[in-house]
């Protein structure tokens, strides 16, 4: 390929270990920045933009009194399961826009255990909603899914599929938290939380850290041996019509998403379809998401996945390996850095050095993508260019 | 001249009249939508030509899940048991509430708007709004 100057590559990626974890918020991040700055090579005088993201209380920006007060601007983002797609795109659109070579994204939580705690002031409703059991995040996927399996006619057991395959990938990679195989019987048969989902079928906050190092085309190939394209990444909030956490009423009708949405441009920037795409990351909060979003990001046929599953067309060796790492349900949800431990994950399978299952046959196109609330997701296509010549 | 009742309810605003019992939304009047509950501004078109109308108080269940446990506060119960929550398709608008009487449903069920009680107050019982299997 000719590399242009305008592209934006993954030079430098690390992650920590997630699940639970006693230390400062703050230790985790600074870990996964100088593991990110390892693997290319650069320190952190060399970073011209910093983008950190968390869901907590600490911030990113703060991150400078670790890591050297060198001046750099630092951007924060906090937009719920979003934020690591969030982050990307603007340290992307930074290093374009202000004509840099080089920045640091990171992303991080450090989350107390159980279901996340909402407050119905927070998301613009009345105390009644909370007070009567309706802002629950559990009953809202198991809501979702219900309805989703209705109407495509997707049989319960692609839930108990899904979980399995999380958990087989996971017992292989080192960073995952959950890495006990659990069969399609045992996430079938365990105790129901919300029908139709198990306590197997959903992922619990955690803590973990990850960062990437991104360079300008002129850059990339002197600092990395691989450096993997960000050839899109695209942000999308909800239309009328479509399905989001926390919402006392729904349109009829047609039904949006902002991942089809989100989905389609990024395909569209990046000029590929999704029958390109050769290993994928998609947002699994629980197994119905997961379902649900192979549909919407147009990976498969709304309705395919039940056989698609059984065939084991997401497993290492299948047609499309999806969430190689365990995805959200064996690494939990350390909600800031949940979207770039995606995108680290697809970077090391594009670059062959996968640190779990590695796909077979150097594949050359990833996708990632984030959803969350209050309805926004985010998606990208990175794509292995080969050697510059 | 009936007596006044006086039910205690979650949310006087979620209601254009408690007895018999009928849910308050918001038309649109430039584009039509329904929403619940009412609401300043239209999230469709963002017109502010919005007024408050009753909802229709029978409708199909759209989706359902039972709660198997206990949601933390804020949410307030006098003793819990697992109960269900589904998504009501009135036509005009889906309506998230609670499922009354049992706890496994389908979808494309009939129901009718119901007051349940949600937890009691002192001495008072406090209601809530829910859905009932047309029998
Ligand atoms: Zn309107």
């Amino acid at each position: 390929m000719s590399v242009k100057t305008d592209d934006i590559f993954i030079v430098g990626a690390a992650r920590t270990e997630f699940g639970r974890f006693d230390g400062e918020d703050n230790e985790l991040a600074e870990r996964a920045v100088r593991g990110a700055l390892a693997d290319c090579g650069l320190t952190w005088s060399d970073i011209e933009l910093a983008v950190g993201g968390t869901n907590g209380e600490t911030k990113p920006d703060n991150l400078v009194s670790r890591l050297g007060l060198t001046g750099l601007p630092f951007v924060t983002v906090k937009n719920g399961c979003a934020t690591g797609g969030v982050a990307l795109m603007t340290a992307r659109n930074g290093l374009i826009a202000e004509n840099l070579d080089i920045a640091c994204v990171v992303g991080y939580d450090n989350h107390a255990r159980g279901a996340f705690n909402a407050s119905p002031a927070r998301y613009g409703l009345g105390d009644w909603y909370g007070a009567t059991g309706m802002m629950v995040t559990t009953s809202y996927f198991a809501l979702k899914i219900a309805r989703y399996l209705h109407e495509h006619g997707i049989d319960q057991r692609t839930l108990g599929y899904a979980s399995a395959k999380a958990f087989d990938y996971a017992q292989e990679h080192p960073y995952a938290w959950r890495r006990k195989p659990v069969s399609v019987d045992e996430a079938m048969d365990a105790d129901m939380i919300n029908d139709p989902l198990t306590r197997y079928m959903f992922c619990s906050p955690d803590a973990g850290a990850v960062s990437l190092v991104l360079a300008r085309g002129s850059r990339a190939f002197d600092l990395c041996e691989t450096p993997i394209r960000l050839a899109s990444v695209a942000l999308r909030g909800r239309r009328p019509g479509s399905f989001e956490v926390f919402s006392p009423w729904l349109s009829p009708g047609n039904r949006t998403s902002p991942s089809i949405d989100a989905a389609k441009a990024a395909f569209e920037l990046a000029g590929i379809t999704p029958a390109d795409v050769q290993v994928a990351q998609l947002q699994d909060t629980d197994s119905g998401a997961e379902v649900i979003h192979l549909g919407e990001t147009g990976l498969v046929a709304h309705g395919d996945q039940e056989a698609a599953y059984r065939n084991g067309e997401f497993d290492i060796d299948g047609r499309l390996p999806v969430n190689t790492d365990g995805g959200l349900l064996a690494n939990g949800e350390p909600v800031g850095a949940s979207g770039l431990r995606q995108v680290h994950e697809i970077v090391r399978q594009l670059q062959g050095r996968a640190d779990g299952k590695q796909v077979p046959g150097a594949p050359r196109v990833g996708f990632t993508h984030v959803y969350g609330a209050p309805g926004i997701s985010a998606c990208s296509v990175l794509i292995n260019e080969g050697a510059q010549p | 001249m009936s007596i006044p009742t006086s039910i205690e309810v979650v949310d006087a605003t979620l209601f254009t009249s408690v007895d018999p019992v009928i849910l308050a939304g918001s038309a649109c009047a430039v584009c039509g939508a329904h929403v619940f509950p009412p609401i300043e501004s239209c999230p469709t078109c963002s017109s502010l030509d919005v007024e408050t109308v009753a909802l229709p108080t029978e409708g199909t269940v759209w989706s359902w899940t039972t709660q198997h446990f206990a949601p933390k506060p804020p949410f307030r119960t006098d003793e819990f048991t697992p109960f269900s929550i589904g998504y009501v398709d009135l036509g005009l608008v889906i309506v998230q509430g609670w499922l009354v009487g049992k706890t496994q449903w389908a979808i494309g069920e009939r129901v009718n708007l119901v007051l349940a009680k949600a937890w009691t107050n002192e001495s008072d019982t406090v209601f809530t709004f829910g859905f009932e299997a047309v029998t």
